[in-house]
Parts: structure tokens; sequence; C-alpha cells
């Protein structure tokens, strides 16, 4: 019997169906791929290896390494090589006989990741402003015509012309499908102009910012560069490192800092006011401030922290915080001479403001930072002026 | 010229001795060769994993960092591919070689209960998975058909593809033998004892898991079918995944055995086969062993063997008649125990390798990522080659119990393997999805502890 054509080539169909995988389990997993350390450090690299953990195919399967059999000289214990990373079962080059062992990496490029992680988001609180406009470019499906790609079939409207024209001849119904009842869609590119921001990134350097705190930090500014240079044609951002002194930095020394040295948030936020009150009028400009520390403030700073965000919010249209606390730091607040069941922190002095547009936030775990993007970025009633 | 020479070759097989089904040959380009490797029939049902398959394997073939040079099938008549790109003299060697797998297919016992008619029902079930498809959806078909592929080795080939199910519960009568001392008990002979059949499900441990769910499982008709027909392709599969060693031995020692008779190839041809029959025997890389090679090996070692017991009139059988028994009745397990002497071993210089450690498999040392020669032993390396050919290359489970609705599976292994954590877990729910009630797994943890795993329907 011979097969019937549908049957025939089904490599490509199947190919494309695992494309299609790959595209839905990188969306479901965002909230992990998102601290992924190989997308975070690919600095400048236009597309991103992912680890595709999750398109495996389950089976019972052993969990300790194989042993194996090979050839040429030696004696018993000398070394042949190693294995790769996870110690999960022998890495390149060496044989295994484990079904469906497929390790599978995917490429894919980083403007298309962030598009995925980032699309509904938005600067919440935007508001017009004189002036100069930030500029984001959407496509909009403006027009009906009768020749284009295929792609673009508009199938309700040549159905309905189909319908016309038979009862014209008499018959309404569909069949008969001509060339002439084809419509497709024409799209335009629409202009859509926001209002001037800019955007101020505050990061603590100080020693007690460990390199995981810190790595929680720097994705979610990584992140934050990504979203804003796709989602808006101009946005300005500003870079400011702090321990106990604080001063502007270019984008590429903000991602490489080291850390030294004790906390002293209010430096930040006194760097921030005079640089936005200079370069950024809240008249003309919708300022976000953005600041990342571990909370671990020297005490009598948190005053002076209170009124110059008092201060800041004043001027802008949001004031983001983050504290990265991890557990077993939980200890180490005891020690600001504080009694140690009182947990006290910059977020605990802040959070007494009480104004709606200061968001603040804990974070755990690197896996948080979906969630803290989220909680920031959430467009809000004027979103789109 | 190329039929006629492959008609001579064919002539010169049967003269040899080889007995094979009607094969016929299509050349076909390097994307249709791709395909038919990648889903392992020329029609088979879709899913995206052979996708994944074809994708990588088109890469690499593109890239010219590997090629296929033949796809023979186990069905009567065979069907054989060929690469058009090829030269002749690879093509006609291939084709060679393809007569000795088919005399296998036909001949070796392990392959006597396989559908010779896949090709065809494969086609079948790639029509009727489709029609799922539209009905159901391509997402609920594709996750029954995950769940169908994660158990797909898990079969039981002593028992074979058709089965009934476990017979009802009923008292049957049994004649009682005569025993002796029944005259002091006034037992009349031959009297009747009583035995209820058919009370616990399973009646003995199951090792065919894909049966057992797709005939006890609650599920819809079509679901069973899905189930029985990636059953039904594995067990087609098995005996090819069993014989992978003597399978390639046996047809790469007939492609040199016809070649060395044949003089219907030119001097320049000739020297091109040999540097392509080296290539196909070549042993491979320091950690891995070329399976072409080592059947091949042990093949010629046989005949030689055996040909000097003959001479000295201590067997039977001659070297060449030793051969053709060993095609028919061993499979790859037997024929490494059976055959891969010591002296042949140390001529090939074997050895097994894996981690220096001594110390429990869940504990970490500065060499746990060494990999170090482990032995020269005849029986440590005879383990290792083994130890992926057995079961099917996985765990041994097994279906112990359903008590109250549960499903109580047992690793049968557990004192001296462990699973993977993370893939058991996603199995067993995979199983509690179809089961639609909990399912546990007596395992063992890295420490050889017994622990038991769930897996729960949400």
């Amino acid at each position: 019997m011979a097969p019937p054509w549908e049957l025939r080539r089904r490599g490509l169909k199947d190919s494309l169906r695992h494309d299609q995988r790959v595209k839905e389990a990188i969306r479901k997993n965002l909230r992990e791929l998102i601290a992924e350390e190989a997308i975070i450090t690919s600095d400048g690299q236009k597309r991103v290896r992912i680890p595709l953990r999750y398109l495996e195919q389950y089976r019972f399967k052993y969990g300790q390494p194989q042993e194996g059999v090979g050839q040429g000289p030696g004696q018993p214990g000398d070394l042949l090589g190693r294995q790769d990373g996870d110690g999960n079962g022998p890495g390149d080059g060496l044989a295994g006989d484990q079904p469906g062992e497929l390790t599978y990496e995917v490429e894919v490029p980083l403007d298309e990741l962030t598009r995925m992680m980032l699309e509904d988001l938005a600067l919440p609180w935007l508001e017009e402003k004189p002036e100069r406009q930030v500029t984001t470019i959407t496509h909009r499906h403006t027009d009906v015509r009768r020749r284009g790609s295929l792609a673009n079939l508009d199938k309700r409207r040549t159905l309905l012309a189909n319908i016309k024209r038979n009862a014209s001849r008499g018959v309404a119904e569909v069949g008969h499908l001509h060339d002439d009842d084809l419509r497709f869609k024409v799209w335009d590119e629409h202009e859509q102009k926001h209002a001037n921001a800019a955007v101020y990134m505050l990061m603590d350097r100080s020693g007690s910012m460990t390199t995981s705190k810190k790595y929680v930090a720097k994705s979610f500014f990584f992140w934050m560069v990504r979203f804003l240079r796709l989602k808006y044609q101009h946005v300005e951002t500003v870079f400011i490192a702090h321990d106990t002194e604080a001063q502007v930095v270019p984008e590429q020394d903000f991602f490489a800092l080291s850390n030294s040295g004790g906390t002293r948030c209010s430096s930040a936020y006194q760097v921030a006011l005079e640089h936005l009150q200079q370069q950024h009028p809240a008249s003309r400009w919708n300022i976000y401030l953005f600041h990342f520390s571990d909370g671990d403030n020297l005490p009598h700073d948190n005053a002076v922290c209170k009124t110059l965000v008092q201060d800041l919010l004043g001027q802008c249209n949001m004031v983001g915080y983050g504290e990265i606390r991890y557990k077993d730091d939980a200890s180490f607040y005891g020690w600001m001479g504080q009694t140690p069941y009182m947990i006290s922190s910059l977020q605990h002095t802040l959070e007494e403001i009480q104004h709606p547009r200061l968001l603040s936030v804990t974070i755990t775990h690197k896996d948080e930072l979906y969630q803290v993007l989220q909680t920031f970025l959430q467009p809000q009633e004027n979103a789109h002026v | 010229m190329f039929e006629a020479r492959v008609a001579e070759l064919e002539a010169l097989a049967q003269q040899h001795g080889l007995d094979f089904f009607p094969t016929s040959f299509e050349v076909v380009p390097h994307d249709i060769m791709t395909e038919v490797a990648a889903y392992g029939l020329p029609t088979r049902a879709r899913h995206w994993s052979y996708g994944k398959v074809y994708q990588s394997q088109r890469l690499y073939g593109t890239m010219g960092l590997s090629k296929i040079y033949e796809i023979v099938l186990n069905s009567n008549p065979c069907l054989a591919f060929l690469l058009d790109t090829n030269p002749e003299i690879a093509n006609l060697l291939v084709a060679a070689h393809v007569f000795g797998h088919v005399d296998f297919f036909k001949n070796n016992l392990l392959f006597a209960p396989t559908n010779r008619n896949m090709i065809n029902d494969a086609i079948a079930h790639a029509l009727r998975i489709d029609g799922y498809i539209e009905r159901y959806g391509l997402e609920t078909v594709e996750h029954l058909m995950d769940i169908g592929f994660a158990l797909d080795r898990h079969i039981d080939p002593h028992q074979g593809v058709i089965r009934q199910p476990y017979p009802q519960r009923q008292v049957v009568e049994k004649e009682r033998s005569p025993q002796p001392y029944d005259d002091l008990f006034h037992t009349p002979s031959p009297s009747v004892t009583y035995e209820v059949v058919g009370e616990h499900i399973p009646p003995h441990p199951e090792h065919d898991l894909l049966w057992f769910l797709s005939t006890y499982a609650r599920l819809e008709s079509w679901q069973q079918d899905v189930l029985q027909i990636i059953r039904e392709e594995s067990y087609y599969f098995y005996p090819q995944f069993l014989t992978k060693i003597l399978n390639e031995g046996w047809a790469s020692y007939w492609h040199a055995e016809l070649f060395h008779q044949y003089n219907g190839v030119s001097p320049e041809e000739m020297i091109e086969f040999a540097r392509l029959h080296a290539s196909v025997v070549n042993p491979g890389g320091r950690l891995s062993l070329n399976p072409y090679y080592l059947g091949y090996s042990i093949l010629v070692d046989i005949e030689k063997r055996w040909d000097a017991l003959h001479a000295a009139g201590e067997s039977p059988l001659t070297g060449r008649q030793k051969l053709f028994e060993v095609r028919r009745t061993e499979d790859d397990i037997s024929f490494l125990r059976n055959y891969l002497t010591l002296e042949l071993m140390e001529k090939l210089g074997l050895f097994a390798y894996g981690r220096p450690c001594t110390h429990p498999p869940g504990q970490h040392c500065t060499q746990c990522e060494h990999i170090v020669i482990t032995s020269r032993e005849q029986e440590a390396v005879l383990a290792a080659l083994l130890a992926p050919r057995y079961n099917y290359g996985v765990p041994r489970i097994v279906i112990r119990d359903v008590l109250n609705n549960t499903l109580y599976l047992e690793h049968l292994d557990r004192a001296t393997t462990f699973l993977d954590r993370r893939f058991a877990a996603q199995t067993l729910s995979y199983i509690a999805e179809l089961w639609k009630h909990p399912v546990y797994l007596l395992t063992g943890d890295e420490s050889g502890r017994e622990v038991s795993l769930t897996g729960r329907s949400d």
C-alpha cells in the first residue's frame, strides 16, 4: 500500500512542531530563565544559548553514571578524561547506550527572548510632557486588498466575498472559491508617541552585597535596560553606584563593578536628586528611579534617606526599591545596635513614607526576579498617554 | 550496470548459504535517508520527538559530520535504502551488507515473532493517529504519546505482543493426582480440588507496563489504541536493539566475504572498497567501541577457532557452519558471554572504565569527575558491555499490586542500582495520569536504602 500524500515527508512538519514546542517551553519557563546565568553573562552577544531541560523526554533511567568499555593501552587506574559538569552521565565523546539522551540547547536571539519575557510590561504612570517625545512603533491592519501575501489572508472577508459572488448567481453558499474572492489584510507602521522618560538605576556596591546578591541586582538592571531599549526608542538611562560615596558611572562599568566599603544609601539618593534636577527636570521628564540594596544601611543614615526619598517622590513618576535579603542573613541585622528581634533595614524606614508611587519589594531568591519586574513595571491607569 | 552487479552479488550470497527475503533497493536523496533514519520506518505516526532527531541529523549530514550509508528494514519483502550521492562501489558494498542483515532478520530466532508487515502497519498506525489528532487535538494526542514513549521500553518479550487479559476471578476444579497413603484417609481416587484463579491483579509481577495500563487503566478506546500502537512498534524494534553487535558483525563479515569472492569490480574499485570496509569496521575511539568492529572481530575469531577444532577432529562443525549456528541462536548478551574470550579481549585491548572513587554515589570527592580504566578483568569488561543491553536498556520496573485502586510498582534491582529521581518522579506522574489514582514506586536511594516515590494525577 502506497502511503497517502499527507503521510509523506513528515520530518519537516515534526521539526516545525518541535521548534514550536521549544518556544512554548521558553515561555513557560520565563521565571527560571530570567535568572539564568548563561543569559545574563552573555554580554553583547546577539543570540543566547538556552539549555533545554524543559523539553526532556522523561522515562525511568539510571541515576548513576554507567560504566563503559574502551580500548587501547593503559593500566587500571590510568586517567582517561573528565566528565563534564553535573556528573549526570558521561559527557561528549563517551559512549552512551542510554535511550534518548540528547542533551539539547537552542539558540534564541536575545531581542526575541526579551520580547517574550517583557511584552506585557510598561513604565507605569507615564505622563504627557512637552518637548521631546518617546516613540514606539506598532503595526496595525489598516486596509483590505485583493492582492497580497497568503500569510495575510483575511479568511472571514474572503468567505463573505465568496458567498456574495455565489449569491449573485442565485446560490448563497460557500464554494467554488475563485481568485477574485481572496481578500488580504494590509498593515501600516504606526508611530505611537510617549512622553520623555529618564530611568535612574541605583545599585549598592558595598562589602555586604555578596556575589549572589549583586547578581540579583545586576540581573534586574540587565533586563531593565533590555526592556527599555526594546520597548521605547528614546529613554535616557543613568547608572549610579554607591557604597558610602556615590557616583554616576558608565553602563559597562556599572555591570562590572566589584564591591567594597560600607553602606550609606543617602549618598546615592543625593547624587540622583542633584543629577535629575540638572539634567531631567520633572517639568519635562518622566523620571523613574530603581534602587537595589541589601538594606544593610548605616543606622543613622536611614532618616536622611527617608527625607531624600520623599524629595525624590516629589520629582519622580515612581521610585522602586528592592531589598535583597537572603534567609541566612536574618541574624545580621541584629548587629546594627538594634534589638535582635527587631529586624531593621532601610526598607522598614522607607515603608513609613506610605506613598502610592513608592514600590518596595523584598527578594529572597533569584527566582523571584520575574515577579519583581512585574511589580515594578505594571502598566498603570494612564500608562499610554 | 549497478543493478546487474547487485544481482550478481545476490546470487553469490545465495551460493554461500545466505537465506534472505526478496530484497528491493531504493536509491534516495540525503534528506529522505535522514527522514527514514529519524523515524526508524519510512512512514510513522507523527510526533515532535522525531522532528528533533531529524533536525539534528539533517544538520550534521549537511555539515558533513555524519553520513547514513544504509537503512534496511526488517520486513518481507525487505526494503533497503541507499544514498544517491554515494559512489557505485559504496552502494555495492552496502548491498552486500544488506544481504547479511536480511539473512539475519529471517533466520535469527529472536526475530521469529516480529511483525514482517510493520512497514504497512505503521502506515495504518499513522493514519489512525492522524484521525485522533483531528478529533481530539494535537496537544492531547501528543501528550498521550509522550507518556507512551516514556514507557515504551517496559515491555515483556517473553509474553509477546498479543496477550489476553488475566483470567477472571473464578473457582476451577482440578484433578488431584493420587498421593501415597490416600487409602488411609479413604480418599477416593481420582479426587478433585478447588482452586481460585484470577483473584489478584496482577497475578504475577507485571513487566509489560504499557500492556497493563492500556488494558486495566480506565481509558477511552482511542487512548488504548495509541498506547497499543506505541507498544507494538516497540516490540518490533526490540530484537534489533538486542542484536546490534551480532547483526552488524554478521553483515560486515558478509560484505567482506562476498567481495573477496566477487570478480566484477575493477582494481580501482577494489581499493575504494578496502578503504570503505576499513572505515566500517574501524575500532572506534578510546572510550567508544564500534559495535561493527566488535561483532566482526568476534565472528572472525569464531571461524578461525572452529576451523582449528574441526581440523583436529574436536568439532563436527566447520568454522563457517559454526557461524551459521551463532547467527541463528544468539543475541548480543549470549554472543558476548559465549564468544568474547579473554584472549580476544586482550588482543583487542579492551578495558572497562568508570569513576575511580569508591564512596557511595551520592557523595562527592575531588576524583568524582575523573574517568579512569577500572579493570581489564574479563568479567568486569563483560559486565560493562552487557549492562546497557540488559532489559531494553532501562531499569526493571514491575507492577506488583493494586490495592484500593492504588498502583504499586517495584524497581527490581533497587539494591544495586538507583534511579534518576527527577525523571522517575515525572514518569510516575505520567503513569498516575493514565491510572487516575495514586501510584507508588518502591525503589532505593543512592546508598541502597529503600524509598517510596509517589506519582499523583492532578
